[in-house]
């Protein structure tokens, strides 16, 4: 019943918001606000880190970009001509457009910045299927495939590590080492390493004709303030007291408590992401007890994910395990699993586990650890002798990576993926990368997908992947929670999106 | 260290105890250990049945009782997983008692060994104190969070890592007073006489050292309950749900506001051992060796 | 004495050569490194291997290890892996902020602690003894990031007296510096007050007992002047001794109560760099702290000279 007080309220807010466009905008202004963390790089070809793409998608645009509905549209390029093979993609590129630095964007920057990215951008393999990249003629670029990919433009358009226009000068810099210079809204002012980065409205940034308001990534980027500084917070306390204190206008993320404590006070406003990310479990089917499927259905028969995602992220989740958010287009609304501990002791009776101690890896952020914990008492009431291992980031992810570290069980968040759509939701499971064995049905179904242009067929492909993933429990999704953040209520026309988008909004 | 050197022997001359029927009477006598040494019996003895005495699971939440202020059920509350506190924190006592108490014995066992064995050989000493100063130049709670690191996170680990963080200063201390000692006459009557080093070492120069070690010890006992309460904290100690203070308080952290008994309860909890170990060391100093520096 | 400085500075250099060679040590054990750092969750071990290579960290162990030492030679800390700046700088920026943080409680330390410590003693005995000493044994007992999250919550929360976190440089605003300095200040300070507070009592009691304190009283010089002049004077060796020991305790916690009140110093640079194995900031900040604390034992020991000439520099 929560749950749906919480749709009530989000639609409620969204039809507001829709109202709030009428109201008069003011101009100017600066907007501070608290991240999480310092970006590792300011190169957006570098990194796929969250805090990077916070920064960079405010300096930088790509050629398509997802639009509210995560849908792939056009941005930097007007519209694509797709061959009747699938394999040649022309792009008509935006005309006029600046980049920070005064210079036009042409299509050898285009053409010298997917190079780049090709070459050794972060998440370098989204492309990897194109074959030739090249400028055929003023407004133009075009993209040869070797094989066909239905999800090419979700690929091109993903925000992960965006992959960025820069000038072909830049772009001929070493990674890491290309200046700040976009064709984005705002542009690069100063960065004082650990301290904040700043950006400033970049005046001769026209927004996209083709659209009346802002779309996602995409759409008419109409900015109203001066400037906005990210601050680097890493502590929540501090980025709560910045905000309440008035030293910073926005905080990224903030915890249930402070959210409750904050939402009857007028000066501010509370803003709920959800779903912003999917708490997944994950199996080492490689070595150990979960290489059994019986084991495996067993400890996701084990499970409550209420009490999980209850605990965990308090008044901001949703028990949806589909494998993609609602909304998307391939949503298949399935029903949850449900906790059957009698069916749970039966399947681990079947299984070759013998009681042996079984490892736990978890990094070191608290409602991961605590959801991790939940999960490790359920599971021990069904006799798994589980320990938990929680160590800092670089370690965990370095154990998990492998299959011979000797870990049975990790958990962490699954966000972007399920954002890009279906495909980027499977790829994590394709020639076993994250579950350490190789799936040859999903393996099947993925290649296939992405040959398949028809988008029922792709639906109900994406169904199958489902249910393979539930019925043999390669891996378990235990639903979707959100990010608090808090706003001064002077933040007029805020709308929470994947970044805290600063264009479209204004300070009262 | 001249000036430590010089206090240590007067120490050392002082020291040479007067008749033993009085001492456990001396010692039973002195307020500050009495006062420690029940503090701490009954806080151990609670820690060492806490699965008797505990009303709760410790790792067991339920859901629905979750951030209860302390009531009738929960003497001390609930946390957000729904487990009652009080229980934890006695589990919390027994896990730091016990880490506690062998990084004490760690400590002391390597500190006589590498102390004396600087302050005896003159040849070993150079090179021996140099690695202690290396060792001792690292903030304590960053060698151990390091070496938490590197080793994982378990109990046994967060041991190592503290009484490798205590050990030289304690060396240090144990070789001061071999060093005093091993200069005075009836050392070198007993060599003088055919004693091999061993008996030297052990029978003359460790029973005067062992008056500031003990004393140390119960300070190191001290201060690795609240080092692991740190290590806890930061999230390098023992993993959950192991209900260590550190990590009680580490959880009550993001709740102060709506739930402050939550960080309440395992701190002062932590400040009743310590204070009570404390207590238990002025008193053992008080009698064993009332001049020497006190040294943490 | 400027031969004993000297001599002392080259003693330190082994001590720190085997500070950076732990240090080394430990960094050659620790798995993981800030390659992950620079990804999210769904990275794959290839686009990992990739950010490595960039990072310069496929290279074997011991070459890295012989780069830092040449470039440590010339002065050069090199260039954090994370925050996009030299380690020097990054060091400097945030050392004031902790030496500010931690002269600051050592100097109320020393002053309340001392104080207090002189009052136990002559009035030994009585009320006032007993009250100080059973505040500064309960000083010794409280641990520190306990004490400020207690005092964040009363004080900063409940009753918004104070700021609940964070730094401001006192060259940006003083009356904003004392604000967010003060609750952090205290914190560090509580339990050192303790330390010094009884180290005062019992070497004040030793002294006051002596022959020529007995003097001074019976040639009638008045009494504060015989305490501070004859006794506590007198007693400052024993203090002086602590006082080094008292550093490494404050270094220390000056570690978690950044880390508790979000100041950007030493300690949290170092234990952020831990955590997300930035290798040149560790290698940087430790050496660091560790020079810094051999200075303030050399200035210690040279502190002994000073107040007591039969103290013989070996």
């Amino acid at each position: 019943m929560k749950l749906k007080f919480l749709q009530l309220a989000l639609a409620a807010s969204l039809a507001l918001g829709a109202v709030v466009p009428a109201m008069a905008q003011k101009k100017g202004g600066d907007v501070v606000i608290a991240m999480t963390a310092a970006p590792p790089s300011l190169d957006p070809h570098a990194t796929s880190a969250q805090v990077a793409r916070n920064v960079n998608l405010h300096i930088f645009e790509t050629l398509y970009a997802r639009d509210e509905g995560a849908r792939p549209v056009p941005d930097l390029a007007t519209g694509v001509t797709v061959s009747p093979d699938g394999l040649t993609y022309v792009f008509a590129l935006r005309q006029g457009v600046k980049f920070h630095n005064g210079k036009d964007m042409t299509p050898a920057d285009v053409v010298a910045s997917l190079e780049r990215y090709r070459k050794a951008g972060a998440s370098a393999s989204l492309i990897a299927a194109i074959d030739t990249v090249a400028a055929t003629g003023p407004n133009q670029v075009t993209i040869k495939l070797k094989t066909v990919q239905s999800t090419f433009l979700g690929n091109l358009s993903s925000p992960r590590a965006p992959i960025a226009i820069m000038p072909a000068e830049e772009a001929a810099k070493e990674m890491g080492k290309a200046a700040s210079i976009g064709t984005g809204p705002f542009s690069f002012v100063e960065y004082k390493p650990d301290s904040h980065i700043k950006l400033a409205r970049f005046d001769g940034y026209k927004p996209n004709p083709a659209y009346k308001e802002r779309d996602g990534f995409a759409g008419a980027k109409v900015v109203h303030i001066d400037s906005v500084t990210f601050r680097f917070m890493p502590e929540a306390g501090a980025r709560d007291a910045a905000v309440e204190t008035g030293q910073v206008q926005f905080n990224e993320q903030t915890d249930s408590t402070t959210a409750k404590r904050l939402r009857g006070n007028a000066n501010f406003q509370v803003i709920s992401s959800l779903p912003f990310s999917a708490k997944i479990l994950k199996y080492n089917m490689a070595q150990g007890a979960a290489t059994d499927v019986n084991f495996r259905r067993a400890v996701q028969m084990s499970l409550n994910a209420e009490e999980i995602m209850g605990v965990a992220y308090p008044d901001n989740n949703r028990i949806d395990q589909s494998w993609v958010y609602a909304g998307s287009a391939y949503h298949t609304g399935r029903p949850v699993f449900k906790q059957d501990l009698a069916g749970a002791k039966a399947s681990l009776a079947k299984s070759s586990y013998k009681g042996e101690k079984l490892t736990f890896i978890v990094h070191n952020d608290r409602p991961t650890v605590d959801a991790a914990t939940v999960m490790q008492q359920q599971m021990t009431a069904i006799g798994i002798n589980v320990e938990l291992k929680v160590a800092d980031w670089p370690t965990t992810s370095g154990i998990g990576l492998k299959s011979d570290q000797g870990w049975n069980f990790w958990t962490h968040g699954f966000g972007i993926e399920p954002y890009e759509g279906p495909a980027s939701a499977m790829s994590h499971w394709v020639k076993g990368q994250g579950q350490r064995k190789e799936d040859p049905t999903i393996d099947a179904l993925f290649a296939k997908f992405n040959g398949e242009m028809n988008v029922d067929a792709q639906k109900k492909m994406f169904a199958e992947f489902e249910n393979r993933m539930a019925d043999e429990a390669i891996a378990t999704n235990i639903g979707n929670y959100g990010l608090f953040q808090v706003a001064t209520s002077k933040l007029k026309n805020f709308k929470a999106y994947r970044i805290p988008r600063m264009w479209g909004v204004w300070l009262e | 260290m001249s000036a430590t050197t010089t206090v240590q022997a007067a120490n050392a001359a002082a020291s040479a105890a007067p008749g033993r029927k009085s001492f456990v009477r001396r010692l039973f006598g002195n307020r500050s250990f009495v006062i420690g040494l029940v503090l701490v019996g009954l806080i151990a003895l609670l820690a060492l049945l806490a699965n008797v005495v505990a009303p709760y699971d410790p790792l067991k939440g339920n859901f629905r009782e979750r951030m209860l202020a302390p009531n009738l059920q929960h003497w001390m509350g609930t946390d957000h997983f729904g487990r009652d506190i009080l229980s934890r924190v006695l589990h919390g006592a027994r896990i730091s008692l016990q880490i506690g108490f062998m990084v004490a014995l760690l400590t002391g066992a390597a500190g006589v060994i590498i102390g004396a064995t600087a302050g005896y050989f003159r040849r070993t000493d150079g090179v021996i104190m140099r690695l202690m100063d290396a060792f001792m130049a690292f903030p304590s709670i960053i060698l151990a969070i390091a070496i938490s690191s590197v080793l994982g996170a378990s109990v046994t680990n967060v041991i190592i890592a503290l009484a490798i963080a205590a050990t030289p200063h304690t060396a240090r201390i144990v070789r001061a007073s071999v060093m005093v000692v091993r200069e005075m006459e009836y050392v070198e009557a007993a060599r003088a006489l055919g004693a091999g080093h061993a008996r030297i070492l052990l029978r003359h120069v460790m029973a005067n050292a062992m008056a500031p070690l003990v004393v140390r010890m119960t300070y190191v006992f001290a201060v690795a309950i609240l080092a692991e309460a740190v290590l806890s904290y930061i999230g390098v100690g023992p993993p959950p749900p192991a209900p260590t203070f550190g990590a009680i308080i580490a959880n009550g952290r993001d709740f102060i506001i709506a739930a402050p008994w939550i960080t309440v309860a395992p701190g002062l909890a932590i400040v009743a051992c310590v204070l009570g170990l404390n207590l238990l060391g002025d008193g053992l100093r008080d009698v064993l060796d009332p001049r020497m520096v006190v040294n943490r | 004495m400027g031969r004993f400085i000297v001599r002392r500075l080259l003693a330190s250099i082994p001590v720190l050569f085997l500070v950076s060679l732990i240090t080394f040590g430990l960094l050659w054990l620790v798995p993981g490194d800030p390659a992950s750092m620079f990804l999210d969750a769904s990275a794959t071990a290839e686009a990992l291997e990739r950010v490595r290579r960039e990072l310069g960290l496929d290279r074997p162990f011991l070459v890295r290890m012989g780069e830092w030492y040449m470039r440590l030679l010339q002065g050069d800390l090199g260039t954090s892996l994370l925050l996009n700046r030299s380690v020097t700088s990054a060091i400097l920026e945030r050392l004031p902020v902790t030496l500010s943080l931690t002269m600051l409680a050592f100097f109320f330390a020393v002053l309340i602690g001392v104080a207090a410590g002189v009052v136990a003693a002559v009035r030994h005995g009585k009320a006032a003894d007993q009250g100080m000493m059973t505040l500064a044994l309960l000083g010794l007992s409280i641990p520190e990031f306990w004490l400020g999250l207690v005092l964040i919550w009363l004080v900063a929360v409940l009753v918004p007296i104070f700021p609940a976190g964070d730094y401001v440089p006192f060259f940006t605003n003083p009356w904003e510096w004392a604000r967010h300095i003060a609750l952090p200040t205290f914190t560090l300070a509580c339990v050192q007050m303790g330390f010094v507070a009884r180290m005062t009592r019992s070497s004040m009691l030793e002294v006051l007992g002596q022959d020529f304190v007995r003097t001074a009283r019976a040639k009638g010089l008045p009494e504060s002047y015989v305490v501070v002049r004859h006794g506590l004077v007198n007693a400052m060796v024993p203090i002086v001794t602590v006082m080094g020991i008292m550093v490494g305790g404050l270094l220390g916690g000056a570690v978690v109560i950044e880390q508790v009140f979000s100041i950007p110093g030493m300690g949290r640079l170092i234990i952020g760099a831990v955590l997300s194995r930035d290798f040149p900031v560790i290698q940087g900040g430790l050496l660091f702290l560790a020079l810094i604390y051999l200075m303030v034992n050399i200035g210690v020991d040279l502190l002994y000279a000073v107040i007591d000439p039969r103290v013989r520099l070996e």
